[in-house]
């Protein structure tokens, strides 16, 4: 063991390894890259299972359907007549509704500010007693009056009426069920959610008058389609990437897919074939809002209080009415009423690629990790290169004790290095204030004036830096060591905690492992344009052009989001990933030791 | 970055904007320091500003502090924080009183780093002790650091024992034993722990002693400055007595920690352990636990004799390490001392691992508490898994600082191995 020691210690010494590490930084980017495409095969995933075996689903018969059409039609003939009025007058009406079931009703105002913009409106929700229960656990059962799209919701606020009218009609519930008619999909069940767990703003949200227990499950309907659908749409992206029990997507794939036979969607993947491309597109596409964050229907502010829920929105042209669409609320409902605790046996980290496919955390997170894993590792390959003498030349003199001469290091110059990475860390807070401040109007124009600020200020940064201190080579290594490090650090934390917007950023931020200051400018040139097109409103303008949307829409929605429901995807852009950019930009337009060259230069002549 | 004169103007400034930063924060934040409160990094059962509010509400109310199980904390805060107007309604005392204590440490630390104790000792003195970082540098150090900073707004009350063991040590390198035993003894009082620095500190408070009434024998020095630790000791035991009534906080206080019967998580190491075992085996592991931790103080003293101020660091650090209720208040601690070792960091070697690790460590540690109490996605493992890393990265400094410190002694001894690479044989 000792002699091993040894002979590892020697191999230190050898000048090879440290031709290593950035190799071994662009293969970790590479395996971690491939890793996200073998997913999708059958060796890498796996068929999903129901594994909390009190939930059941699809066992019990489902009986709401013959009359209950009828009452269907009246509440929609209802609803239809709402169309367009106050908010305040839709609750009237549906508050008279529900009260005429016998259930306790109450309403909830709420008021959020965002991008110059007020968001307000009424909640109205009502609790259906438990007769088996004793108001310690409850289902919430939500309709929002206008979907993500602000469709109005015509057929699911009428569907969630006679369910309601249908549940109180029988005695086997064990848990309160609470139906939730929000105005609108977003700002609504967030304001209603948090007010339900006592964690709300009380100047701008009220409280709950009337509570039940703890929340175990919601499911939201949104449907919105007029004619018979096809199969049901699960959409169960929550805020900030986390997402719901897959019991819980099991249990309505089970219902849906096998009981009733109408087949199930995801990720808008409206025909899915089971290949490897389609599996893919749809693994992509979950990652994508996962990674973005942002609510995607009702269901999402729930997700962050540990309560799964998932929205079931109808689609495609086919024969099922929406008494199918009761029954596989009813099924589901059912299930979630067997459960003994809260779910918690399935998995919460997970990719789905397939209703019946998925991989689960232990086998994709390597990918991020590797990813994140390659900025350490050229973090500390570039504080072992800074820590060498700069000129070889001196060693040659000392290589007749080379056997004992330890690895000589040279002392490090810390000051400047973490003070630049420290300003462009504190600068961070700019953009990230004025992008969630400014109203909706100033979005636009300030985005394209600050994509020029953001193409000039690294020259000027750069050009002040290097005519003030005039840095050596060894403080460039240490601003890009530091900088590494803080961002595989950042990284590697987010990726326990939304594993997909991890791995976009270090994607997207691979290029700042390789770049370094040069001493032609035709590569400092070439180096800092190709780090402006992978620099964050780049990369916002790009993809902005890619998918047809409007700058402004992306950015008011960002800020939205942050104030409404607290997505922390922009703090993660602007203080994790541009800092970075930023100082990578320093060092490849850096100009190391020009001092130390001139003086030589003179010294020959 | 040494040298420069410090002058008046930036000493002042320093503390200026130290306090500036801190009631920046606690007036444009408000939130926050609330927020911090409670974090489990921050608070521990026997440092909580939370719980030490519910002590005062009783003791106000003339209810014993003790009764409610939740205040853990020595009775003569209460006193002290009665005499504040409500924290709730004007924080800003709070705030000002825990602002002080910062700057009050850090001109204790000050005093430390300038009297050069670190660099040359009554029996050692390091070649390299030129090196160094003025008492500005390491003030600044301390009082920049974010840990000191998070640890000042959630107004935990270790800042008081962190203010007394700094000003023990101060007065111990000044030449005034009295002062620095009576300093300790606060400390004790307040925390219990501090007492284990008791040795080391008396060999310091011996090495510095003024020369006009120097005493040579460590026994006779012991002999007369101990006692004066166990008088004032007893004198706050007295006076808490007559402040609660009862010798009800005896076992509320110094018993919590020997029994760990709060465990409510932390950094350290004990509470998953204590969690995971059998009642049965619980007497003899405490017993283990308190002997490991008490353990260090012989060794160290005997073996770095010719340094008490690397051992008194040493041991800050494997306190923070392996005490009963550890928060990064301690951490803050021992990183204040560490840059008074600035002479032998070149000879340290895993200085960018530990700092890597720690960051890491401080990042992870939130992110997977968030994971297992909020998300509900992970469990205890999750963040005890973190703990771990956290220790490790600080035993790896604990380790690599004596390393250090050590082989700059050896290096005087034999002058003819300077440079060269150490061997295992």
């Amino acid at each position: 063991m000792p002699r091993l020691l040894s002979s590892a210690l020697a191999l230190r010494r050898d000048p090879r390894i440290l031709k290593i590490p950035p190799y071994l930084s662009l293969l970790c980017i590479l395996v971690g890259a491939v890793w996200l495409f073998l997913l999708p095969l059958n060796e890498y995933s796996r068929r999903t299972y129901i594994s909390e075996n009190a939930l059941l689903p699809g066992q019990v018969h489902t009986y709401f359907g013959g009359s209950d059409q009828n009452v269907l039609r009246a509440y929609k003939q209802e609803v239809n007549t709402l169309v367009g009025k106050s908010n305040v007058e839709i609750n009237d009406k549906l508050e008279s509704i529900v009260r005429g079931l016998g259930l306790k009703t109450a309403r909830q105002k709420f008021m959020y500010h965002a991008a110059g913009r007020t968001f307000e409106g009424e909640n109205l929700y009502a609790i259906l007693q438990a007769p088996r229960g004793d108001a310690t656990e409850a289902i919430v059962l939500v309709a929002a009056w206008e979907n993500v799209k602000h469709e109005v919701n015509k057929n699911g606020v009428p569907l969630v009426l006679t369910l309601a009218r249908y549940f109180k009609r029988w005695s086997l519930w064990s848990k309160d069920i609470i139906i939730l008619l929000s105005p609108d999909s977003i700002a609504g069940p967030q304001a209603w959610v948090d007010a339900y767990h006592d964690a709300h703003d009380s100047s701008r949200v009220a409280s709950l008058p009337i509570k039940s227990g703890a929340l175990q499950g919601a499911i939201a309907i949104d449907y919105v389609q007029e004619n018979r659908f096809k199969s049901v749409h699960i959409v169960y992206d929550g805020v900030n990437g986390q997402l719901p029990n897959l019991d819980l997507i099991n249990s309505v794939v089970n219902i849906a897919g096998g009981q009733m036979g109408m087949g199930v969607a995801l990720q808008e993947m409206w025909n899915h074939n089971d290949k490897y491309p389609d599996r893919l597109r749809t693994m992509l596409r979950g990652m994508l809002k996962q990674g973005l964050g942002l609510a995607s229907g009702p269901h999402s502010s729930f997700i962050p209080y540990h309560v799964d829920a998932v929205t079931l929105q109808p689609f495609g042209e086919g024969w099922q009415d929406e008494m199918a669409m009761g029954r596989v609320v009813e099924g589901t409902f059912r299930s979630l009423n067997n459960l003994l605790e809260h779910l918690h046996q399935s998995f919460f980290f997970y990719l789905l690629m397939h209703r019946e496919r998925f991989v689960s955390i232990g086998t994709y997170l390597p990918s991020a990790m590797l990813v994140a894993a390659n900025f350490t590792i050229m973090a500390i390959f570039l504080w072992m290169k800074s820590g060498q003498p700069e000129i070889p030349a001196a060693s040659t003199t000392e290589s007749s004790d080379k056997d004992d001469a330890p690895t000589r290091t040279t002392e490090r110059d810390l000051f400047l290095p973490l003070a630049i990475v420290a300003l462009s860390g504190s600068l961070s807070a700019i953009p990230l204030y004025i992008f969630n401040h400014v109203p909706e109007s100033a979005l636009t124009p300030l985005f394209y004036l600050f994509l020029l600020i953001n193409t000039l200020f690294p020259i000027t940064l750069s050009l002040t830096i290097t005519t003030l201190f005039s840095p050596t080579l060894q403080q460039y290594h240490l601003v890009k060591s530091f900088s590494l490090l803080l961002l595989g650090m950042f990284l590697s934390s987010l990726a326990t905690l939304n594993f997909s917007l991890a791995m976009l950023i270090g994607l997207l931020s691979a290029p700042l492992s390789f770049v370094k200051p040069s001493s032609s400018p035709v590569s400092r040139i070439v180096g800092f344009v190709l780090l402006n097109l992978t620099s964050p409103p780049a990369v916002l303008l790009a993809s902005a052009a890619i998918w047809g949307l409007n700058v402004g829409d992306i950015l008011r929605e960002v800020a939205v989001a942050w104030h409404v429901t607290g997505t922390y995807s922009a703090v993660v852009v602007w203080c994790v990933w541009w800092p970075a950019w930023l100082a990578g930009c320093v060092c490849v337009l850096g100009r190391p030791g020009r001092d130390q060259e001139e003086e030589k230069k003179v010294k020959k002549t | 970055m040494d040298g420069g004169k410090v002058t008046v103007g930036r000493t002042a400034a320093l503390y200026a904007g130290a306090a500036v930063l801190r009631l920046a924060i606690f007036i444009l934040l408000p939130d926050l320091p609330d927020l911090l409160t409670g974090r489990v990094e921050i608070s521990t059962p026997v440092t909580s500003f939370k719980r030490l509010q519910e002590g005062l509400f009783l003791y106000n109310h003339n209810v014993s502090p003790y009764d409610g199980g939740v205040y853990h904390q020595a009775p003569l805060f209460l006193p002290l924080f009665s005499l504040l107007p409500n924290a709730l309604s004007y924080p800003i005392f709070t705030y000002l009183l825990y602002i002080a204590i910062d700057l009050l440490s850090a001109s204790a630390l000050w005093k430390i780093a300038d009297s050069g104790e670190a660099g040359s000792s009554a029996l050692f003195t390091s070649p390299r002790r030129e090196r160094r970082w003025n008492g500005f540098i390491i003030a600044a150090i301390f009082l920049f650091n974010p840990f000191t900073v998070a640890t000042c707004l959630g107004r935990s009350t270790s800042v008081f024992t962190t203010c007394a063991i700094l000003h023990a040590i101060a007065k111990a390198v000044s030449g005034a034993p009295f002062s620095a035993m009576v300093a300790l003894s606060f400390a004790s009082y307040l925390s219990m722990y501090p007492l284990l620095l008791l040795p080391p500190l008396v060999l310091l408070c011996l090495d510095r002693q003024r020369p006009e009434r120097a005493n040579k024998s460590v026994v006779s020095f012991a002999a007369s400055h101990v006692p004066v630790v166990f008088g004032v000791l007893g004198l706050l035991f007295g006076m808490s007595y007559l402040i609660t009534g009862s010798w009800e906080f005896l076992p509320s206080t110094y018993g919590v920690q020997l029994t760990l019967s709060d465990l409510t998580p932390n950094v350290g190491l004990w509470w998953y352990f204590f969690i995971e075992m059998f009642d049965s085996f619980r007497s003899f592991f405490l017993a283990v636990f308190w002997l490991h931790l008490s353990c260090y103080v012989g060794g160290l003293s005997i073996r770095i004799r010719r340094q008490p101020l690397v051992v008194l660091t040493l041991l800050l650090g494997i306190f923070a390490i392996f005490k009963p209720y550890p928060s990064i208040s301690d951490t803050s601690l021992f990183l204040a001392m560490v840059p008074l070792y600035r002479h032998v960091f070149p000879l340290m070697r895993y200085s960018f691992v530990i700092a890597a690790v720690i960051m890491y460590a401080s990042f992870l540690g939130p992110a997977f508490y968030y994971l297992w109490i909020y998300a509900g996605s992970g469990n205890a493992n999750f963040f005890y898994a973190i703990t771990l890393v956290w220790g490790l990265g600080q035993s790896l400094l604990v380790c690599d600082l004596m390393f250090a410190v050590l082989r700059d002694e050896w290096e005087l001894e034999r002058p003819e191995m300077a440079g060269k690479e150490i061997r295992q044989i």
